[in-house]
């Protein structure tokens, strides 16, 4: 089975991935780093025509491309982790960089990265498996469809560990025809020990990025566990309990139930999405005591505690460049464009997804922060009203905080969260801002590791 | 409600204004390029209710009288200001539509004494969009926005001002280097930009909100070019919001 083929498009860590790899080959990401510009006008239209359908149909549509891309069920146990790492590597342009990062996926990480101009090699990568029948309020039913090919693909593949993850909130159409199988890395795989051999000279530095988020989940077996929703709109409690949210949008929905049935949680594990598995922790460390490199750990509690700091260094950046430092670009789960972030001299800040916990963490950042003259904002549209999702004035009303010019970049705000067109009209809006500077040099790491160490949210120790 | 009509004679050219006086502070409607006050008269009547609102034909448009000489950037603004001074108001909010909005800014660079606040409806002219025929194909685009009822006042504003004039400010409105002068408007500042409006892209009115150094934009979504004709309480809002800030 092709690596490429396996592994979700449309998905967090390989989204960065990809927006990381195409900024190390100086490119930006039209088409969040699936097409070439030149098709973004046509596929602007055609989404935006989506975004007009009635909205049963723009429902099936965005659940039969979910369908599309995954994986048939029987195919599961020819994926092979080595080929997967292997596909990862393949992105990066082949060189000799001074840092390089593992670890949890994260946004802010990406422009951090892309900044220092270092790769990132995620621990963790989504694989979407197709299964028929399964109503999407019904995990259990999941979990019993799709348990004997998690097996199977554990077999095949002792050094990943399988988080079978069921999130019947936000992921609502996605798993009608389809269930996530994100699988993390608990040994370091050759292809990722290889890369980071022949880029990082003695003396360099590599980043473990370690996200502290664990969510309620249940063991499955050996290497295998069972994930309850995800993080977003809805609480742990919600998904295990219930309560009026939930009850009010599986009634929305026309679902048969009011609350979810997850099987009995038995413990909290690494989130399966944006959680650091530390067992791999031990490989990374000899390997970089093997080759002498200073091996550093960044560690934080949530995604989202390292996108305020990474602002703020791009901020002081610009301003040490002579630069106004007067933008702030704030993206949305894959919509990332750490190209246009240098170019347009914009301090990044990250969001996860467009809920209202994320709405909070902007808010508090804008509260803490010296007044932005321009704000730009662009919003993941995930075709669900989902339980906890920010309404667009709320969104709107954080962009009144701008001093001069706060817009959406690329949202149609009308037909959000079924704006299915922001995937190609994010870029295209940003890039086609006036007044832009010249891309800067990298940042030295000792200068961004200097910053970060500072920072009370967030942890980094080197070695 | 009738609109007062006024006659202004300024420099021997007599000047025609409808006035709606309201309580608040006055606000001076000037309009696009070959037209006329007449398009900015539903905002009017609506910013009237709250505010002294005032639509002025410039010299060779509308009902004013038509000078000679072909217009130029310069000889408007200089009598838009000498009638601020004619009509008695002392330092007043220009409100720019289109191609007015280069006269506004004109007036607030060279007559700063003139101006208190400034409103750009739909700034021209973008410079990557600085050709003839660029410009044809964005009023093109626009028009199917706009609506069908202001095309007979656009006719009549075209009779009026007649097919040299109509062209020559057209002309005038492309040659001016608006982007130039917006560094230099010290007042406060309201750019609006109707979200479907073809003539003024989007990056180009941040750009001009950027380049005011107290700038601010507001994007009314959905509306075209002429978004005082098409939502004049929508914009009568915005202006409301905006004029109490700078007076707070």
């Amino acid at each position: 089975m092709r690596p490429g083929k396996a592994v979700a498009s449309f998905d967090s860590a390989t989204g960065m991935l990809r927006a990381l790899a195409r900024f190390l080959h100086d490119r930006d990401v039209p088409l969040i780093g699936q097409g070439p510009a030149a098709m973004e006008p046509a596929m602007s239209a055609l989404l935006g025509a989506a975004s007009r359908l009635p909205r049963a149909l723009q429902e099936k549509a965005y659940a039969a491309s979910g369908w599309a891309e995954a994986v048939p069920l029987r195919r599961v146990p020819e994926i092979r982790s080595e080929e997967l790492a292997r596909w990862v590597t393949g992105h990066y342009p082949r060189r000799r960089y001074p840092v390089a990062f593992v670890g949890s996926s994260n946004g802010a990480l990406v422009h951090l990265a892309a900044a220092v101009s270092a790769p990132w090699l995620p621990q963790t990568l989504l694989l979407p498996v197709r299964r028929h029948g399964v109503h999407p309020d019904d995990p259990r039913g999941d979990l019993d469809t799709t348990r004997q090919a998690g097996r199977a693909l554990l077999d095949a593949n002792p050094d990943l560990v399988l988080h079978h993850m069921h999130d019947a909130n936000q992921d609502r159409l996605m798993i009608a025809g389809m269930t996530y199988f994100r699988v993390k890395w608990r040994r370091l795989p050759q292809a990722y020990a290889r890369f980071l051999e022949e880029s990082l000279e003695p003396g360099a530095t590599l980043v473990v990025v370690e996200c502290g988020l664990r969510w309620p989940s249940t063991r499955v077996g050996p290497r295998h566990v069972f994930q309850h929703g995800a993080l977003g709109g809805a609480t742990p409690e919600e998904y295990a309990h219930g309560g009026p949210r939930v009850a009010d949008y599986l009634r929305r929905y026309g679902s048969p139930r009011r609350a979810w049935d997850y099987p009995p949680a038995d413990g909290e594990r690494p989130e399966a999405e944006w959680g650091f598995e530390p067992e791999l922790l031990g490989e990374l460390e000899k390997l970089a005591e093997r080759n002498g490199w200073r091996l550093a750990r960044l560690r934080f509690g949530e995604p989202e505690d390292l996108s305020p700091a990474v602002a703020d260094l791009h901020r002081s950046w610009h301003e040490r460049r002579g630069l106004p430092a007067d933008r702030l670009l704030v993206e949305c789960f894959l919509l990332l464009e750490p190209w246009w972030a240098l170019r347009s001299g914009s301090a990044p800040f990250w969001t996860v997804f467009n809920t209202e916990a994320s709405h909070a963490r902007l808010r508090s950042y804008l509260d803490a922060a010296d007044p932005y003259d321009e704000i730009r904002l662009t919003l993941f549209s995930h075709g669900v009203d989902s339980v906890g999702l920010a309404p667009i004035d709320a969104w709107r009303e954080l962009l009144a905080r701008a001093r001069k010019v706060g817009v959406f970049t690329g949202v149609d705000t009308r037909a959000y969260p079924r704006d299915f067109a922001v995937l190609a009209r994010a870029h295209r809006q940003l890039a086609r801002i006036r007044t832009t500077y010249p891309m800067p040099l990298p940042l030295e790491w000792a200068r961004a590791e200097e910053f970060l160490g500072k920072r009370e949210e967030l942890e980094l120790r080197t070695r | 409600m009738p609109l007062e009509q006024l006659v202004h004679t300024v420099s021997g050219t007599a000047i025609m204004s409808r006035r709606r006086h309201g309580p608040g502070p006055a606000v001076v409607c000037v309009h696009g390029a070959g037209v006329s006050g007449r398009e900015m008269l539903p905002f009017v009547r609506e910013l009237g209710a709250t505010h002294d609102a005032w639509a002025v034909d410039l010299p060779g448009f509308g009902r004013s009288e038509k000078p000679s000489a072909p217009p130029t950037l310069a000889g408007l603004s200089d009598a838009v200001a000498a009638w601020l001074e004619e009509s008695g108001l002392e330092r007043a909010c220009l409100l720019g539509g289109s191609f007015g909005c280069q006269v506004a800014v004109d007036v607030a660079v060279r007559h700063p004494d003139r101006v208190a606040a400034l409103v750009l409806v739909g700034p021209t002219v973008d410079p990557l969009g600085r050709s003839p025929v660029r410009l044809v194909a964005q009023w093109l685009r626009n028009s199917v926005h706009e609506s069908p009822r202001m095309a007979p006042l656009n006719v009549a504003d075209y009779l009026d001002a007649g097919p040299r004039r109509v062209l020559a400010s057209f002309g005038v409105s492309m040659r001016d280097r608006v982007e130039d002068k917006l560094p230099y408007v010290a007042v406060p500042a309201l750019v609006v930009r109707g979200g479907r409006d073809g003539m003024v892209p989007q990056a180009w009115a941040e750009e001009v909100t950027r380049l005011l150094p107290r700038g601010r934009l507001v994007v009314m979504e959905g509306l075209p070019h002429m978004v005082p004709y098409r939502d004049p309480r929508g914009l009568a809002r915005e202006v409301t919001a905006f004029l109490g800030e700078v007076a707070a």
